[in-house]
């Protein structure tokens, strides 16, 4: 429910008329007022010069652009897998350049702080010892690698590339939601929604300054070579568990991007503490791999023995120093979602600052008073599994069954460690193109962090993934449970 | 103090051509307080390079690979030890022991020996095994271990190839049969039940031939147990032979349980079984004459692998600590 503006016509006004705005909720493109952000009044414009034939026409050539490219995801289900196009949604979504400068820095030194926390606990274990972070709380992490002890990672960067997704709360702040620092997905559906936007709207642009995003192949790529010291010219390659992976669209799409072999764990081999990789014209000595497969398949002599995707006696190659993995293997302690928790307080004891992007408020169910608070709460709060992701081993308090919260109680009374819980927040929203109205639905944001040893050389691409819960009223918008994405606007400084 | 010479020859058979073999073996005597490894060669045919790391137990760790076809794989460790007298024993601790184990849990220093791991953890068959030869608050630690190391040989019967390398402890529990390896996870499992730091040793037994009663067999692979307690350090017990470990104890490797210490533990590539042969032989002196090659002498364990598995890639984890 825009104000109306003098020049628009009455077929624009109804886009609009199912357009909500709720007091509770911070909306991306409107005040509270019903007046237009200053971001936003641009495109607001546009969209009311467009007649809603118009709009419906480009998004479905911008659904046909998705089809012919084969952009999808898998979906797994308990009985079958299916192959699905990504949903997105035409309207951008637009971030200030002082939104973005506040979430770059908060990005930096979080990303930062989590990696003085990874090197010190595979080393000294400082902040364990002196009880910041409890020790039994890492030592009990699914994701807690021994092997990792002592072990000099290249650089000190464990992870190179990180997924972190932030939420956008009611009094319009940022927060972050959870940091993906094993084998984080979804860049791939940044570059291509920019890509189809600007092939299918190109008009939308108009007099907007837009921060270009397409150089992150090549940051990509630059990174990694920097892990090695052969640098531009280190061989790199793209470790990928195969076709049937989730993401597999992606990594054959990065692998081009980047210009470098994609590869299965087949395709390489170790001999004499060196790894290679198998080509047309023999062995090739391999650098630095961007492995896209997790810890446990990644080398069946040490991790889960019957892995076939992995290459067997890896981890002695990158022990003696003669690979690098990115990400380092046992990132997982830190994306735990109860370790989740104390990252503000690495944040302080690393670097003695105070965080700048807050945290969500966490109950940790290991905790006697916070279960119990839990228990008594479970129609109210979200509980996580703090090992899953995706949207995967989640009840939404709110939305849930009598049956799936006991079902729950349960699980969290059998393996507390394993549970946190989270007030059911009130994401932002944003406004979509559905069905020939504009409507709000609730987005969340994914930047992605390529993290090069200091809070200087990390590179962040202006935005990120913004993920969008289609539904209506739903808050879920992993790709998995029916969510999708749009465009995503850093504004350049003006 | 001895000084001892250690032999332990494996090899693998194939039965079709197998490649791409890649291999880490933990065979290299740990050198600490207890006792030095002077030398240590290990020998692979095929040929291969190999080399030499150590894991996060600072157990020594030697690893190689063979790219080419080959069906059978044969490795030679040798290596001098010198093994130190073992410090004697307090008679009796403070009760107050119990506590400061209590303290010493707090620190997490020792997570990684409290906590279950693969074979080493509670199971119902645990529980009652320990109500049964009433294990638990003994008036101090020490007094809990003896009596412990005890009980386990007095109620489960030493039975060779009575369980196999990958078997959980309620197996020896329910059977009441085992070997050394099943004793030790089941001591193991019961120390930590009771907040003693507790590990798993991977090593060889000295048996003096001369008062060997079956043959002349001198030496062999076996398994035990070390414990901590605040006022002695790591105190080694032999729950197979309800003993305290001695000179005649020369270790080679320490871990959470057999799964962090396995001798060899391999990949390769291709449909076969393998055949694996050990032998160990070990003299008290630098210049004992040791056999040309164990392998073709009498004294010798096989064991063969049954099941050929469909996979292209077989695990051939062994079991040469079943022996004793």
């Amino acid at each position: 429910m825009p104000t109306q503006d003098e020049t628009v016509n009455e077929s624009a006004i109804s886009l609009f008329s199912n357009y909500a705005l709720d007091g509770s909720i911070f909306d991306e493109m409107f005040q509270e007022n019903g007046r237009p952000r200053e971001s936003y009044q641009k495109l607001l414009q546009s969209i009311l010069e467009l007649q809603a034939s118009e709009l419906t026409q480009r998004q479905q050539a911008a659904d046909l652009t998705f089809l012919n490219r084969g952009i999808t995801f898998t979906v797994y289900g308990e009985d079958s897998t299916i192959e699905r196009i990504f949903p997105y949604d035409i309207l951008p979504r637009i971030i200030s350049d002082e939104e973005w400068k506040k979430i770059e820095s908060g990005l930096r030194q979080r990303i930062h702080a989590i990696n003085l926390f990874l090197r010190d606990v595979y080393h000294e274990g400082r902040i364990l010892q002196e009880g910041k972070v409890p020790f039994d709380l890492i030592y009990s992490c699914a994701n807690y690698q021994r092997e990792m002890r002592g072990v000099k990672v290249a650089n000190d960067v464990y992870t190179s590339i990180v997924g972190t997704d932030l939420v956008r709360l009611p009094d319009g702040e940022f927060a972050v939601l959870e940091d993906n620092l094993r084998v984080p997905s979804g860049v791939s559906y940044m570059l291509a929604n920019r890509e189809v936007m600007t092939q299918v709207f190109p008009g939308m642009f108009g007099g907007y300054g837009i921060r270009p995003i397409g150089h992150y192949g090549q940051a990509l790529l630059e990174q990694l070579q920097t892990l090695s010291p052969k640098g531009r010219d280190a061989t790199i390659v793209l470790l990928t568990p195969g076709i049937f992976n989730s993401a597999y669209f992606e990594h054959t799409f990065l692998a081009r991007v980047m210009g470098i072999e994609l590869v299965e764990g087949a395709d390489l081999l170790i001999h004499d503490g060196f790894v290679y990789m198998r080509t047309t014209s023999g062995l090739q000595r391999v650098d630095v791999i961007y492995r896209r497969i997790d810890d446990e398949f990644i080398d069946p002599l040490h991790f889960e023995p019957d892995s076939v995707l992995g290459v067997p006696g890896l981890f002695n190659a990158y022990r003696a120093g003669n690979i690098t993995l990115a990400n380092a293997i046992g990132t997982g302690i830190a994306d735990d979602k109860a370790v989740y928790a104390f990252v503000p307080e690495m944040i302080r004891y690393y670097l003695g600052e105070e965080p700048i992007l807050r945290n969500v408020e966490t109950y940790l169910c290991l905790r006697d008073d916070e279960r119990a608070h839990v228990l008594d709460n479970l129609d109210k709060l979200v509980v996580k599994a703090v090992g899953e992701s995706g949207g995967y081993g989640m009840l939404i308090g709110p939305y849930s069954t009598a049956k799936e919260r006991e079902s729950f109680r349960q699980q969290v009374l059998e393996n507390p460690r394993n549970y946190i819980a989270q007030p059911t927040l009130s994401l932002s929203r944003a406004p979509c193109y559905i069905n020939g109205n504009v409507v709000s639905r609730h987005v969340d944001l994914r930047p992605f962090i390529l993290y090069g040893g200091e809070q200087e050389n990390t590179v962040i691409v202006p935005g990120g993934l913004t993920r969008v819960a289609l539904r209506e009223g739903s808050l879920v918008v992993n790709s998995s449970q029916g969510g999708g994405s749009k465009d995503t606007w850093v504004l350049q400084e003006n | 103090m001895k000084y001892y010479s250690v032999h332990h020859h494996t090899r693998y058979r194939y039965d079709s051509e197998v490649r791409e073999s890649t291999m880490e073996v933990r065979m290299q005597p740990r050198t600490d307080r207890q006792q030095r490894c002077l030398n240590f060669l290990l020998e692979v045919w095929p040929h291969a390079q190999v080399l030499a790391t150590s894991d996060c137990m600072q157990n020594s760790i030697h690893y190689f690979d063979i790219p080419r076809r080959h069906s059978e794989l044969l490795l030679r460790a040798q290596a001098l030890v010198l093994v130190q007298d073992s410090n004697p024993l307090p008679g009796n601790l403070e009760g107050s022991t119990w506590k400061e184990l209590e303290d010493v849990a707090a620190t997490g220093q020792h997570w990684d020996w409290l906590t279950p791991s693969s074979y080493a953890r509670p199971t119902a068959l645990l529980s009652s095994f320990a109500e049964e030869v009433s294990f638990g608050k003994a008036k101090d630690p020490l007094h809990a271990l003896f009596d412990v190391n005890e009980k386990i040989p007095a109620v489960i019967e030493y039975t060779p190839k009575s369980t196999a390398v990958d078997s959980p402890i309620d197996t020896a529990l329910e059977n009441r049969r085992g070997v050394c390896q099943d004793f030790s996870h089941i001591m193991i499992a019961l120390l930590r039940r009771e907040g003693i730091p507790a590990r798993y040793v991977s090593g060889y037994i000295y048996q003096d031939p001369e008062r060997k009663d079956d043959s002349d067999i001198s030496g062999a692979s076996h398994a035990w147990v070390e414990a901590f307690l605040p006022v002695t350090g790591w105190i080694g017990f032999d729950p197979t032979n309800n003993s305290v470990v001695s000179d005649n104890h020369i270790r080679i490797a320490v871990g959470r349980d057999y799964a962090d210490v396995p001798p060899t533990r391999g990949t390769y590539k291709g449909n076969a079984r393998s055949e694996l042969t050990v032998g160990v032989h070990i003299s008290e002196t630098e210049d004992e004459d040791i056999p040309h090659d164990l392998l073709d002498n009498g004294h010798i364990t096989v064991r063969e692998f049954a099941e050929a598995e469909s996979s292209t890639r077989l695990r051939i984890d062994q079991e040469q600590q079943q022996q004793q």
